[in-house]
């Protein structure tokens, strides 16, 4: 069966073990993330065993295996961030959310993320929500922009 | 190059460049380690090995450091007890308290080293690990929570048999060895050998065990027969340091038939029958110059299926014939019965195999026969000690008895799949016979002296030159097929390929041994067992003629391929 990634392998048409990482980079910014299928058609290619391929994408917390929410939430936990309560946060949002660190809730609309610095610490503690950023946020900013997002989604769950 | 270090204010001579570890070993300073392997690049994982080399501001792992001129080693400082003994109180932080129920109670390394070190209490208390342990598989059972995480599996899966069934899954203090996509080993690219069961330190990676299957037939009162293999024989003698001449089959029936066995059969038999069928389609393919060459051996499961799995496009080329268990199994199910005037599911067969891909092979739906198993459970060596201890039998003072007739004969042919080389030579003699060549009993395969090394022999039958060639492991075996057919070769005509370095001898369902003393022994004690005065040729065992001939049941000998 001819895989559907043909035109990213033609980018590396050598096929060395190390293009591993930029494949798989690639595929994500495609296809959002990494799924069973990709990493069998990527082994394929590379002919690496799909748990070598599997093992290498883990040790990553860049690299994702389910599929994103429609908002997703980068909380940034790195030192700065952490002094100035993330973990509180992380908390907070996880049960305003409803998903736990790594998912996707169930209607696809919210999934949350913790990422190591971003490099903002001045504006400690932030959140990246699609590629924008709140920050300084608070536990009642955080209810606000959650709150304000299931509005707009009508989802009053 | 040689150069002079001190050891403990010792001087001894060690290889420059090569590994303080093994130097240390080889000049007789116990060093412990979790993680080291012979023939292995070092990983420095489990760090046990810290020795304290002056001038070195912190302790250095030997296993990965190079033997420099001069230097000047410590191996049992204060500061290097200390270390260890910590090591060893970090690795048990986490670990199980169920040491009287483990498998390996009594063969764990880390259990040993925790008396070594004198570890008399838990220090520090780390939470229970949260990963499941996985039982899919039908051969190999795995227990996260017991793993050291020292890649000894790791490596041997990737390194030897290349499917890299396992790996290590995450990072940090959150690494897992696991299969892909944490789904099980049932559905992953697992090959069954069970040499992560060998290599091992504690009880993550055991066998799925049949020990209890078999002693719940043994008291339903079924007819419980028991068909051993040569190769575990080997192994036996091996284990007990007893000579060929003991015969060792006589002191196992004796003490199976103690334990509530109906039958017990010598599997040499069964091992002749598959050896002519090779030869037999061998010497078909030939003379009828046929695509399907090189004939690839079908008698290790884990080769079959990594044929399946990998190279699906030669299938074909796989000999059509059942392993010589299920040749056992169905002579037991099918003929023992019939001429006996049992029904076939009165009958529990166990067979004894120095292999744990053995039990995934006992499952394939092609070895039932409508809906009755041909072989019900497969013991290893290992169950098998563990069964007759548990009857409080052992084998060193056992009367003896001969295995029941009709499957008690066998050439001394059915030695030969014992060990990597011998499976081919067993093909090559019994063909000499088919094809007309003369002097049969002339040649003799010479056994390279390296457990994994390729061979390949021409020898002339008749008007015809047929090349054989052995390999051990899936590693070595890929290698030599990509070999073959980069360079388009089609002088060999048979490739018999065992997933375990140096065959059988060095099976998963052995007893477990660190490096290959054991391994050696066994493979020599098999071949002392050819000698034997036995006839030395498949088909001068007359049953096994017989029953060739007579039962050329073709469709029931039809091998498939599994899903």
């Amino acid at each position: 069966m001819e895989s559907d990634l043909e035109h990213i392998f033609e980018k590396f048409p050598n096929g060395r073990r190390e293009d591993l990482i930029p494949i798989l980079q690639t595929v994500q910014d495609e296809k959002g993330f990494l799924s069973e299928q990709v990493i069998k058609d990527v082994g394929k290619y590379l002919d690496i065993s799909i748990n070598k391929i599997y093992g290498v994408a883990t040790f990553y917390d860049n690299f994702r295996f389910g599929p994103v929410g429609k908002y997703h939430f980068r909380l940034c936990h790195g030192t700065a961030c952490h002094v100035a309560g993330a973990s509180t946060l992380l908390r907070e949002l996880e049960k305003l959310l409803k998903v736990g660190t790594g998912e996707t809730d169930q209607h696809g609309l919210f999934s949350l993320e913790v990422v190591s610095c971003v490099g903002a610490c001045g504006l400690a503690p932030l959140v990246e929500v699609n590629d924008e950023y709140y920050t300084n946020i608070s536990l009642d900013s955080l209810k606000e922009l959650v709150k304000s997002i299931r509005e707009k989604e009508n989802n009053i769950l | 190059m040689e150069c002079k270090i001190t050891v403990n204010n010792k001087t001894i001579v060690a290889r420059e460049g090569g590994s303080l570890l093994s130097a240390l070993q080889q000049n007789g300073f116990k060093i412990p380690t979790l993680c080291h392997m012979n023939r292995f690049s070092p990983t420095g994982a489990c760090r046990l090995c810290v020795v304290e080399v002056e001038g070195k501001q912190d302790l250095i792992t030997s296993c990965s450091y190079p033997v420099e001129e001069g230097m000047k080693v410590s191996t049992n400082s204060q500061r290097v007890i200390r270390a260890r003994k910590s090591l060893v109180e970090l690795l048990l932080s986490n670990h199980p308290y169920d040491c009287l129920y483990c498998q390996r109670n009594g063969h764990c390394e880390l259990q040993w080293l925790a008396e070594e070190m004198n570890v008399k209490e838990r220090k520090y208390f780390a939470g229970k690990l949260s990963d499941f342990p996985d039982y899919s598989s039908t051969s190999v059972a795995r227990d996260p929570a017991k793993c050291v995480l020292c890649s000894r599996c790791v490596r041997i899966c990737e390194e030897v048999q290349l499917v890299t069934a396992i790996d290590f899954i995450s990072r940090g203090n959150q690494t897992k060895v696991n299969s892909a996509f944490r789904k099980g080993l049932n559905v992953s690219s697992c090959i069954h050998c069970g040499q992560c069961i060998q290599v091992c330190p504690t009880a993550a990676l055991v066998d799925i065990s049949h020990l209890e299957k078999v002693q719940a037939a043994l008291a339903s009162g079924k007819k419980v027969t028991f068909a051993i293999s040569p190769s575990v024989i080997a192994s036996l003698t091996a284990e007990l340091r007893l000579k060929p001449k003991d015969m060792v089959i006589n002191r196992l029936t004796a003490a199976l038939k103690r334990l509530g066995a109906s039958m017990v059969f010598d599997m040499g038999t069964a091992i002749d029958i598959n050896v002519m069928e090779e030869a037999r389609q061998l010497a078909e393919r030939i003379q009828n110059k046929e695509e399907k060459l090189p004939m690839l051996s079908s008698c290790c499961p884990s080769w079959v299926r990594y044929v399946g799995d990998a190279r699906p496009h030669m299938s074909d080329h796989l000999a059509k014939v059942k392993s010589p268990q299920h040749i056992a199994g169905s002579l037991i199910k099918k003929v023992y019965a019939k001429d006996n005037d049992i029904p076939a599911d009165d009958i529990y067969t166990v067979t004894v195999m120095p292999c744990v891909a053995k039990k995934y092979e006992s499952s394939w739906e092609q070895n039932t026969h409508k809906g009755i198993a041909e072989v019900d459970s497969v013991l290893t060596v290992r169950e098998l000690f563990r069964l007759l201890r548990s009857f409080g039998l052992s084998l060193e003072h056992m009367e003896e008895e001969k295995p029941d007739a009709p499957f008690s004969q066998s050439s001394a042919a059915a030695f030969k799949p014992g060990y990597s080389g011998g499976k081919a030579e067993a093909v090559a003699r019994e063909l000499f016979r088919i094809m007309g060549g003369k002097n049969k009993e002339s040649f003799r395969f010479l056994q390279p002296k390296n457990l994994a090394g390729k061979r390949e022999i021409h020898i002339t039958i008749g008007r015809n030159t047929v090349g054989f060639a052995w390999v051990s492991s899936i590693a070595e075996a890929e290698k030599y097929l990509r070999e073959l057919e980069d360079e388009k070769r089609d002088d060999i005509h048979y490739l018999e390929v065992m997933a375990c370095l140096a065959g059988c001898a060095g099976g998963g369902g052995q007893p477990i041994s660190r490096g290959f003393e054991q391994v050696r022994t066994r493979k020599k004690i098999c071949i002392d067992m050819e000698k034997s005065g036995k006839p030395g040729h498949a088909a001068e065992n007359p049953l096994a003629m017989k029953l060739f001939d007579k039962y050329h049941f073709k469709e029931n000998m039809i091998w498939e391929e599994p899903e």
